[in-house]
């Protein structure tokens, strides 16, 4: 197991009449991407916003890089985007930046090069002396964005980062995103939008009503759930594949048309050790397809239609 | 830490320098002063000036030349630039006064500007100087203030020509006539001040008023600024990087810059009017009225301003404090006006106990008041500028109002604090209270 970097331990958050987030314990270990999938209203934000240390969690505990120090005194490691976005509208845009910068403890010079970097990387290069009131809602996105990835965090948590942009913009911090983990920093990102996270995500976790509904790797997860679904067409000797597929430890069910078969997994079998099965009695496979559920379905079997139903107060997020 | 703190300061600063309403608000209030100046002066010399009077002269010894003498050096509120009254010509008329009174009058009053047009005609008499009797044919005479002006300008050639017909020495009844110059000193403690009671009036009020407006006008505007970082979200990206102490610290401290900024410009602006006072008015015409603030700000303690401006910086700090904490605590700015009732009222007792002790400024209110952390910044530089507080005394109130200070800081940084953050219902007094117990 890698190095942990966010470790949310047993952590409830009350707030006036309704719980937002119950006895949640989440490990976001170093490197790659974690997503943070819910539906509205299930606690996301304000699971990172206690992450952050903006707000105090009623119970359990959470610590960033291994202490407990709260976000605020780690504040040059991490870059933090907040679901509400803020900006100070009348201030340009490059000076904002190094304000910005300068608050993560960067000196103005040091501020004012990477926001120049940044603001060209998103083609930002004409509104650089424009008041943050005239750009677009999207531009001024991507700004706070910027605002994020300023000082070159190792920790990068983005709370609904792909919300209000059109499929471009969205794309270009999409890649931004996947570039910034591939360099060994790591990214958590909160979004109810399965299709980003399933581009996206090494790790995942599903939260709904404020608790925990499944976490891990994205192809553990994916295995577990869909990938009990086989599909084989054998191009030989298909007779020989019988034995194995009538074995009960490795399949529960098996559809056999002769030169195909759709199969599905007894419980605790893989489907690597099926393909070394049938590898192993000497049929021939030309199609050996894992049938992968998508995470829309996994998401809406898991959360179900009663997790994503409001509850009555949708605080906290 | 201190880095950003800075960082904070100098954010707040420079976008609030460059505002429009800065530098608007800048450039009026030198004009506003300007106007203060000039306009009690206009009003004042509404007459006109470089009046055309032709003096038709009737009598043969020179009196009608000293008249013209007297109307041509006469100006404006008599001062020594101000503009001309008058412009005299004498016309020599022994003998035949009607006559050429009868001739220049056609050409008086006419509607039509041109250089013949004459503005009146002064008709001097051989019996002049003893009945004291002379005519003035004029478009004006409507003016009370043009006659009056004439009349005064006049009045002290007549008494000395009357003198000198009566074989006394002008020079030597003036002297004898001159008014008493009643020197009014404050004493204050067994002690002779330097200042006359009026301008003691004055400095306390200038002082007064400008803390008043100081406080009011940047304290809300940091009330509002945390407002609005409030509804624009900002402080959710601030507060993940910045201590909410920084973030108060940063705001009071920058706007509290821009305040002595805007003041210091004020300021320099006024004195320089004041010293060019004189040149300014007389650039409109009128006349200078003469004492005003100008002439007690030479005499003023350097102590004195020591001792404003260390008391301006602590209750600025003080009030802005609880004007942050206020706005922290209110999502609108419509919400934030009720909860600042009790701070305007409290920045209004302070002005107001000020102008009490001004009767008596070692009552024992003006100590007691000395020593309430709100309104010692009103009442302790009035009270020294009255009289010097002894050392001891001073530094007494100067640390139950650094105790007072930090004391505010405290409760208000924890209201801040938990303040920002909260949305939705403005916070009652009851939640306040929890707030500033919770750590």
């Amino acid at each position: 197991m890698a190095e942990t970097v966010i470790a949310v331990e047993g952590v409830t958050k009350r707030f006036a009449g309704h719980t937002a987030v119950r006895a949640l314990t989440l490990t976001v270990p170093k490197g790659g991407i974690f997503g943070l999938l819910g539906p509205n209203g299930a606690g996301k934000s304000t699971t990172i916003r206690m992450i952050m240390n903006i707000i105090m969690p009623d119970e359990g505990r959470i610590s960033l890089f291994g202490t407990s120090a709260g976000g605020r005194s780690l504040s040059e490691r991490i870059g933090f985007l907040p679901e509400e976005r803020g900006l100070y509208k009348k201030m340009k845009v490059l000076d904002q930046l190094i304000f910005f910068a300068e608050t993560k403890g960067l000196s103005r010079g040091a501020g004012r090069s990477k926001a120049l970097h940044w603001l060209s990387r998103l083609d930002l290069d004409d509104w650089t002396n424009h008041k943050v009131e005239d750009l677009s809602k999207g531009m001024q996105q991507k700004v706070q964005f910027i605002g994020t990835l300023l000082h070159d965090p190792e920790l990068v948590i983005l709370d609904e980062p792909f919300s209000g942009l059109d499929p471009v913009n969205s794309q270009v911090m999409r890649d931004v995103v996947v570039e910034v983990a591939r360099g060994g920093r790591t990214v958590l990102f909160s979004t109810h939008i399965m299709e980003h996270a399933e581009q996206m995500c090494d790790r995942i976790a599903i939260i709904a009503h404020g608790a925990k509904v499944v976490d891990g790797a994205l192809a553990d997860i994916k295995r577990e759930f869909g990938g009990r679904h086989i599909a084989i067409t054998f191009s030989s000797n298909s007779d020989a594949a019988r034995p194995v597929l009538e074995d009960q430890h490795l399949i529960k069910r098996v559809n056999d048309r002769g030169a195909t078969a759709e199969i599905e997994l007894a419980a605790g079998a893989s489907p690597d050790a099926l393909l070394r099965a049938l590898v192993g009695c000497d049929v021939g496979i030309s199609r050996f397809e894992v049938a992968e559920a998508s995470l829309q379905s996994i998401f809406i079997a898991k959360v179900g239609a009663d997790g994503a139903r409001p509850t009555a107060i949708t605080g906290g997020n | 830490m201190l880095r950003k703190t800075i960082a904070v300061i100098r954010r707040e600063f420079v976008e609030r320098v460059r505002t429009k309403a800065f530098i608007i608000g800048t450039v009026l209030g030198p004009i506003f002063f300007g106007a203060m100046a000039i306009i009690p002066g206009l009003i004042l010399s509404r007459g006109s000036v470089g009046q055309r009077v032709v003096v038709v002269d009737g009598t043969a010894n020179a009196f009608g030349e000293r008249i013209a003498s007297v109307l041509a050096a006469a100006k404006m509120g008599d001062a020594p630039n101000g503009k001309p009254l008058y412009a005299p010509v004498r016309v020599s008329a022994a003998g035949r006064v009607q006559d050429v009174v009868d001739s220049l009058v056609p050409r008086t009053g006419l509607s039509k500007k041109s250089d013949e047009s004459l503005d009146g005609l002064l008709i001097v008499d051989e019996g002049s100087v003893t009945t004291g009797k002379l005519r003035y044919y004029g478009k004006n005479v409507g003016s009370m203030e043009d006659m009056r002006q004439l009349r005064s300008s006049l009045t002290p050639l007549m008494i000395s020509e009357r003198l000198r017909s009566v074989g006394v020495d002008p020079a030597v009844a003036m002297r004898a006539a001159a008014p008493i110059d009643l020197d009014t000193r404050k004493v204050a403690e067994g002690k002779l001040t330097a200042e006359s009671g009026a301008s003691t009036f004055l400095l306390a009020y200038a002082m007064g008023i400008i803390l008043y407006m100081a406080l009011v006008l940047y304290g809300t505007q940091v009330m509002t600024s945390v407002i609005e970082e409030k509804s624009n979200r900002i402080v959710e990206v601030l507060v993940s990087s910045l201590t909410p102490f920084q973030m108060m610290l940063g705001k009071v401290v920058g706007v509290g810059m821009v305040s002595l900024l805007q003041l210091g410009i004020w300021a320099g602006a006024f004195l320089l009017l004041q010293k060019n006072q004189a040149k300014i008015l007389g650039m409109f015409g009128v006349a200078s009225a003469g004492g005003g603030i100008a002439s007690i700000l030479p005499t003023m303690d350097p102590w004195l301003v020591v001792v404003f401006l260390g008391f301006f910086v602590l209750g600025f700090l003080f009030y802005s404090s609880v004007y942050a904490a206020i706005g922290s605590m209110c999502n609108t700015v419509q919400e934030a006006q009720q909860l600042q009732t009790p701070v305007m009222v409290m920045t209004i007792a302070g002005w107001f106990s000020a102008f009490a002790l001004l009767r008596d400024p070692t009552s024992s209110f003006a100590k007691v008041a000395s020593l309430i952390p709100p309104l010692a910044p009103f009442v302790v530089p009035v009270r020294f500028s009255i009289a010097r507080i002894p050392l001891p005394e001073l530094l007494l109130y100067v640390a139950t109002m650094i105790i007072g200070l930090l004391l505010i800081v405290w409760v208000t940084a924890r209201v801040y604090r938990v303040g920002i953050l909260m949305y939705g219902k403005r916070a009652s007094f009851k939640d306040i209270f929890r707030w500033v117990r919770a750590a």
